[in-house]
């Protein structure tokens, strides 16, 4: 009941929307926590002393309150942290604005991650990690191990959610050439999850992640990266393998008829600016989406981001997920509830 | 009509303030916004059921059809239901507890229930979580006790969301029932000692009917808010027993499938209010046939 309720409330918030902002004012909106804190400190705050517009921060980012703005037709979000393919499909979709390439400069920016409607704001790689204390002799090096229950036996923890990853993953572990992936072949990737599936617990969270491999409740499973990385500088023994890491990234979007374009774009070029990315990178482990900001870390902090591992990196597939999105969530819930 | 003559009796003739024409304008405004920012919300999500993404009853269709959305209603009503049993059996004593106890006693459990309320959620449900999990105190002491060699899977699981969602109803099943037990005349059970009635007959022919509107009206809200239930399950449960609001809330914010998102929000809605009412028919029923 108390979802609906929230729901309810959400319509109402957004038929009565009516917050105005002051003229100085811009809302930044991420998946709080630790990434959205290093958001603050190496974009807002800076960006706000060099321009003079104050950025506020909301969140967490949620796509039904998003698209509940743009309908209402006064978001009161500026610029939003999602998701690279629900970015894809919102610009599809007509939720978002268009990007301003005279103000944000693309020239140095990761051609994977930037559409007419979005940038990358960061990129993560899903990677595989392992509790050493439990495997001593031997440390799982492959997607396939992660299915090798009798080299690698206990819990194994996979994210929870119908996104770009688990099956990739799966169909990896299976022998599917990396260009060989797309279009997904779900019944095979299901079948190869049925393998492991009653050893699967799922996490819904990067906390949640972080808690389960830490504790040795699931001494291995697929995770960001930069959440093995803060586990491991928190003094627990856990290794990662960037063998076939996943990547995909977030991406910045402005939501339709935002009140402040020209604010969004200034923010969005700042915050993919060379120095800002770098800044972030080196708070959170997540690697910059701008090209310039290598030279700006050191090189044991590049040694933990995912663009210094792109040897038999992944790319996860935006374009493809965005298309394929619902039919898949489909048989994704079907099957993990059965 | 039992219950309504004891708590009568205890209150003193009750004092019915007449409400006047003028009452209704006063309430006005707090109609209007209720209206707004519940009753329309609700149409709002109902219109688009049958809208998105064409005009029609398919989102109702594929509800009834599919086996996945069946599955995950059936499993939210057999959540509610253990968990609301299971509280019940637990809350009971306690809440008698709180009745007879002495003052100072009662007020410092009652205090201990209320503080559990007021602690945040998400930190509680955590709490179980690390409690449970196989690396967790419960299993470490049990494996070190002896009493078992493996550790017990406590947590990802149906036990896990009944033991999170049985502590965090406790406190609404209690407090109902303490109201209606302290209304209920010691003088009765001390009158069925009298006329001969062991503990077990005092409780059972005294004491439980007449707490019974204390047991429905708990039983009831707690059955309807574990129907709504989303943060514990969805943390302290498995993916094989989701239930319908982490669903709703799955389709309306990440999916953006609205339409299905409403239909099985109404669904849910529908089903509550019929249960509702098929339970206060009932009640009523036993009442009435007690009297």
């Amino acid at each position: 009941m108390s979802k609906l309720l929230s729901v309810g409330a959400l319509f109402g918030a957004a038929i009565l929307w009516s917050t105005p902002l002051l003229a100085k004012d811009m809302v930044f909106t991420s998946w709080g926590g630790t990434t959205q804190d290093a958001q603050k400190d190496a974009w807002a705050k800076p960006f706000a002393k060099q321009s003079g517009i104050n950025v506020l921060q909301d969140g967490p980012t949620d796509y039904g309150k998003l698209k509940a703005m743009v309908e209402s037709g006064k978001p009161a979000w500026t610029v939003v942290d999602v998701e690279n393919d629900f970015a894809v499909k919102a610009g599809k979709d007509g939720l978002l604005e268009p990007l301003d390439f005279s103000v944000i400069d693309k020239s140095k920016l990761d051609p994977r991650f930037v559409t007419p409607y979005s940038v990358g704001s960061f990129y993560y790689s899903f990677a595989l990690g392992y509790n050493r204390d439990q495997f001593r002799k031997k440390t799982p090096k492959s997607w396939s191990d992660l299915f090798d229950l009798t080299g690698f036996p206990g819990k194994r923890t996979l994210y929870k959610w119908s996104a770009p990853g688990v099956l990739e993953l799966a169909l990896l572990a299976d022998g599917v050439a990396p260009d060989k992936l797309y279009p997904l072949d779900l019944d095979r990737a299901f079948k190869k999850l049925d393998t492991i599936k009653p050893q699967i617990i799922w996490w819904s969270g990067g906390a949640q992640s972080q808690q389960l491999l830490a504790s040795g409740e699931a001494p291995i499973g697929m995770f960001w990266n930069g959440r093995i990385d803060a586990i491991r500088r928190s003094g627990v023994d856990v290794g990662i393998s960037w063998d076939q890491n996943l990547t995909a990234a977030d991406a910045l979007v402005v939501p339709k008829g935002t009140v402040d374009k020209e604010a969004a774009m200034k923010f969005i070029a700042f915050a993919t600016g060379a120095q800002a990315q770098a800044d972030f990178a080196l708070l959170t482990g997540y690697a910059p989406t701008n090209t310039g900001s290598k030279d700006l870390l050191k090189p044991d902090v590049r040694a933990t981001l995912p663009d210094e591992h792109t040897q038999g990196q992944v790319n996860l597939d935006m374009a493809y997920w965005a298309e394929h999105r619902d039919e898949i969530a489909k048989r994704w819930y079907d099957w993990q509830g059965k | 009509m039992t219950s309504v003559s004891i708590v009568e009796r205890g209150g003193g003739p009750p004092q019915r303030r007449r409400r006047g024409g003028g009452g209704f304008s006063h309430v006005l405004p707090a109609l209007v916004l209720l209206l707004l920012v519940f009753v329309l919300p609700v149409l709002l999500l109902l219109l688009r059921s049958v809208t998105e993404p064409a005009l029609g009853l398919q989102n109702y269709a594929e509800l009834v059809e599919s086996a996945t959305y069946g599955r995950v209603f059936l499993n939210t009503f057999l959540v509610s239901a253990v968990v609301t049993a299971i509280t019940v059996v637990i809350g009971y004593p306690i809440a008698w507890l709180l009745v007879i106890l002495p003052r100072r006693w009662a007020d410092l459990l009652f205090g201990i229930i209320i503080l559990s309320m007021w602690t945040n959620l998400l930190a509680r449900t955590y709490a179980w979580m690390v409690l449970l999990q196989r690396t967790g105190v419960i299993n470490k002491t049990l494996i070190g006790l002896g009493i078992i060699d493996e550790p017990l899977t406590l947590v990802n699981n149906l036990v896990g969301v009944t033991i999170g969602m049985t502590y965090i109803m406790l406190p609404f099943i209690i407090l109902p029932l303490v109201t209606t037990m302290r209304g209920i005349e010691p003088d009765l059970l001390r009158a069925a000692a009298l006329c001969g009635a062991g503990r077990l007959d005092a409780f059972r022919r005294v004491l439980l009917p007449l707490s019974l509107p204390g047991i429905a009206a708990g039983g009831l809200m707690t059955f309807v808010m574990s129907l709504g239930y989303f943060v514990t399950p969805s943390l302290l449960g498995g993916t094989s027993n989701m239930m319908a609001a982490e669903l709703i809330a799955q389709l309306i914010q990440s999916l953006l499938n609205w339409g299905m998102g409403g239909a099985a929000a109404f669904a849910l809605l529908v089903l509550t209010l019929a249960l509702y009412a098929l339970q206060l028919r009932l009640f009523r029923r036993a009442q009435a046939g007690r009297a």
